[in-house]
């Protein structure tokens, strides 16, 4: 169950590379999004008409969202990484994954153990309350094994390369690594009451926690959800489309502002609370920098495509890649504005920051993800293409269309939002009642709704396709179909 | 060579972290370490044997081909 590595155009010897653990994980990626995104579909139906959570307190809205919230970014997300990190490196390094078969297989079935328990504890009502870092001591314990072990295969599988360069995709890759070990274990420093209990307690209090809460939770976003799948453009952009990088220095430009700015970013989701004024400056300033290594990246991702434009219409796969890089810029822009004080006065606790969040999570990760997914699916199962790429275009625009859909209602919701809750009388009284607010969303939560269901029906059509492709004709047994074109540096 | 260590290492790694399952699960005091615990040294069971049970796969792969060779009639 692993490829060759066709050897003839690069003059190396033959590599049997480990796909049995990327085909899992992308079998996996695909699995957590469809979970993810249905979760997704019931809480945008409980904010809209909360009955819907037929009063069982382990699908109420509290904790379903973790459930969503960790179904995406790690499950599905997380998953997808795993895939690319292990297929990526692999390539580039032109070596095989490190470390053996049983610890890429314990990596696998470890990771897809803590997904499993941390849901379970969310919906029994176990949590640190702390955003994107709900899972209790023993969870983060289990997932800093699972972690470690990833950083010595894809660390290892570098160093144990025989090609002389580390491609740039392999940067952001570790990166991606070995920030988010920092990130997890710094923020989840915590005692539990006594070793047989769930809770616990975290080591920092007041604001201090909410300081090294939101510099995990902004980086999350920096090097989970951003440099990870930056990594994933760098290679499957330029295989897709037959062309190399446009700028490897612009890459490189790119890797080390971008990771040396994002980690200095956290405090702007504290403003105007009791953090100190010259910590949420930084933030705001550190944030407003961020913009021009991001839209670096975006120009890289976008001009790789110089003469290979037409392919977008042909390559549904290449489409959603370069529809994320476009998300990616637009997100990598709003963020930024955001983040300045005056303007996060209006934004902050709005649906605005949902719809900021989402166009970056369903325009940029899972856009991003899809394209990969579509090329390597074709690629890990030996076949000559996709099953049907109409099926992957109704994909594309269905799921265009809900985000669409989603993140302009929660604009619309959140400035209306804003602007109501700040409105004062020519007395000075508050114009609207909280209730008002909510009961004035509330078309426009159905209208998320439906954007929901148009990208859960996208992804859908999606699991369809990749089944039908997987269960027709193998082609070219042992040889990767892409094998020929090798515009990726070091491969 | 490194397939095999790396078999013993891993598999080492996670008794170990049944071991810990099985102590959790015995002395937990709420529901959600009854479950985590449980899980986790059924985890770590089921792990070692799909390691135990393809290193035999293989040692029978190996054999069956070696047979083949030497007697490709029979």
């Amino acid at each position: 169950m692993a490829s060759t590595a066709a050897a003839a155009d690069s003059g190396l010897p033959p590599v049997v590379y480990n796909d049995d653990v990327v085909r899992k994980f992308t079998i996996a990626a695909i699995f957590w999004a469809i979970v993810a995104f249905l979760v997704g579909v019931v809480l945008a139906s409980e904010l809209a008409w909360p009955q819907v959570n037929l009063g069982l307190s382990f699908i109420n809205f509290g904790r379903l969202r973790p459930v969503h919230t960790s179904g995406a970014i790690f499950a599905f997300g997380g998953s997808a990484l795993f895939a690319t990190a292990f297929y990526i490196v692999q390539r580039t390094c032109h070596v095989r994954l490190f470390g053996g078969r049983a610890l890429a297989d314990f990596i696998f079935w470890g990771y897809q153990f803590f997904i499993v328990m941390a849901a379970l504890s969310y919906v029994l009502g176990f949590s640190q309350g702390q955003e994107y870092a709900e899972p209790e001591w023993h969870l983060d314990l289990f997932l800093t094994v699972i972690w470690v072990c990833f950083a010595i295969v894809f660390i290892g599988t570098v160093m144990m390369r025989t090609e002389p360069h580390i491609y740039v995709a392999n940067w952001f890759y570790m990166a991606f690594i070995l920030t988010v070990a920092v990130l997890h274990i710094g923020n989840n420093i915590a005692l539990p009451v006594n070793i047989y209990t769930a809770k616990s307690y975290n080591i920092f209090s007041g604001t201090q926690n909410a300081l090294v809460q939101w510099w995990y939770g902004h980086n999350a976003v920096g090097f989970f959800l951003t440099a990870g799948f930056l990594g994933m453009m760098y290679y499957f952009i330029p295989k897709a489309a037959g062309r190399p990088v446009y700028s490897y220095r612009l890459s490189i430009v790119h890797f080390w502002s971008l990771i040396f700015m994002y980690i200095w970013a956290g405090p702007h989701h504290l403003h105007w609370t009791a953090l100190p004024d010259w910590a949420q400056t930084l933030g705001m300033a550190f944030s407003i920098m961020l913009w021009m290594p991001s839209w670096g990246g975006m120009i890289n991702g976008l001009m790789t495509l110089s003469g290979a434009w037409d392919k977008l219409r042909t390559d549904p796969g290449l489409r959603f890649s370069v529809t994320a890089v476009g998300f990616y810029g637009m997100s990598t822009f709003e963020g930024p504005v955001m983040s300045i004080r005056s303007v996060n006065a209006l934004s902050h606790y709005t649906d605005w920051g949902i719809g900021h969040v989402h166009s970056g999570s369903l325009g940029w990760v899972a856009f991003i993800s899809f394209g990969a997914i579509y090329y390597l699916v074709p690629s890990l199962w030996n076949r000559s293409g996709l099953y049907s790429k109409k099926l992957a275009a109704w994909h594309y625009w269905i799921a265009t269309f809900g985000i669409v859909l989603y993140i302009s209602s929660m604009w619309v919701a959140g400035i209306m939002e804003g602007l109501m809750w700040r409105a004062y009388d020519s007395q000075g009284f508050l114009q609207y009642s909280f209730l008002e607010s909510v009961v004035a969303v509330h078309p426009f939560y159905v209208i998320r709704l439906l954007g929901g269901l148009c990208f859960l029906s996208g992804a859908l059509i999606m699991v369809y396709n990749l089944i039908m492709t997987v269960r027709s004709q193998r082609t070219n047994p042992g040889i990767e179909p892409f094998s020929g074109a090798m515009p990726v540096a070091a491969e | 060579m490194q397939e095999n260590l790396g078999d013993w290492i891993v598999g080492i790694l996670v008794s170990v972290l049944g071991l810990a399952g099985l102590f959790l699960w015995a002395g937990a005091q709420d529901v959600e370490m009854t479950i985590f615990g449980l899980a986790l040294a059924g985890f770590a069971v089921v792990f070692v044997i799909g390691l135990i049970k393809r290193h035999y796969d293989e040692k029978d792969t190996v054999h069956a081909t070696a047979k083949a060779r030497v007697n490709p009639h029979g």
